[in-house]
């Protein structure tokens, strides 16, 4: 009976780590970072190599006022979030564009920006490699796709 | 007295000390050991490479087989080689692709992970694009492992 009562209170334990890594994780970096979506994963390399596919880089929330040239940031637009390099500020809008790419984005509005992403050390994008393809897995198995 | 410590270390008399499940488990873990053993002896291993050079639209071609050699390539352009593999017996083999290291980024395949019949032929397409970003006069490296396991596929 002692030995099952250990089981079970281990049993719990390890559920509960897994929850608050699961559901505690993102939550605590959303209110830390102040953004709903503080995870995002690479899909393309676009931003090769400063951002490679499968990467998972940490987004936060920034004012209109702290946004440079040279900043990575994320925004929303009609196929869900683009994440590029801001290359020319406008009162009303930025311009940005992907490392990899030649051309420039068309004008994105401040109010669509999600944040920038954050740093590591002489100002390059923290970034964890291959985790995003996990994301990128789990997503698709939520979205029923194979 | 040197004929008894010979006797005990023999392959035979250890064999004999181990139980009929430990006997199992070890004759399973045996053939697990040698079929990958054979699967990575047997697999095609080729050297990955591009140089990345100034200007638009120039390609410098270094043909070679045995190695992944994408030449030269300036920013904007790609190039791309092609590996072929036959299935010489009648097992089908489940092909898996890997690649390793800094050119591997930039590097597209047109397929992967799928099952090669027993006779047929499959030609594989690697694609080096150079994206805007390219380090000019680098030269990016990496190796590509081509895995043929043998089984009941389907």
């Amino acid at each position: 009976m002692k030995k099952l009562g250990w089981f079970l209170l281990n049993l719990l334990i390890y559920l509960a780590i897994v929850a608050l890594i699961v559901w505690g994780l993102p939550q605590f970096l959303s209110w830390k970072l102040g953004t709903q979506y503080p995870i995002a994963a690479i899909t393309s390399g676009s931003m090769w190599p400063a951002l490679k596919e499968d990467d998972i880089v940490l987004i936060k929330k920034i004012p209109k006022e702290e946004i440079k040239v040279g900043d990575i940031v994320v925004w929303t637009n009609d196929k869900g979030f683009t994440i590029h390099r801001v290359v020319k500020l406008n009162p009303n809008t930025l311009v940005t564009k992907g490392d990899a790419n030649f051309a420039q984005d068309p004008p994105v509005k401040y109010e669509e920006i999600v944040g920038r992403t954050v740093y590591w050390k002489d100002s390059k994008p923290l970034r964890i490699p291959y985790f995003g393809y996990i994301a990128v897995i789990s997503g698709k198995w939520r979205g029923g796709q194979k | 007295m040197e004929t008894d410590i010979q006797n005990k270390f023999s392959f035979g008399s250890w064999w004999g000390m181990l139980k009929k499940k430990e006997k199992i488990l070890l004759t399973i873990g045996a053939i697990i050991f040698l079929v990958i053993f054979y699967i990575a002896l047997d697999a095609n291993k080729y050297p990955a490479t591009v140089h990345a050079i100034a200007g638009e639209g120039k390609v410098g071609i270094n043909p070679t087989t045995e190695v992944l050699d994408f030449g030269d390539l300036s920013p904007g352009t790609s190039a791309v080689r092609r590996v072929d593999i036959k299935n010489q017996t009648p097992i089908p083999m489940y092909i898996a692709v890997f690649r390793f290291g800094a050119v591997t980024d930039l590097m597209k395949l047109d397929k992967n992970f799928f099952v090669l019949r027993g006779g047929e032929e499959a030609k594989i397409e690697f694609t080096v694009y150079m994206p805007a970003s390219a380090p000019i006069d680098k030269t990016l490296n990496g190796r590509v492992i081509l895995f043929k396991i043998p089984g009941p596929w389907r």
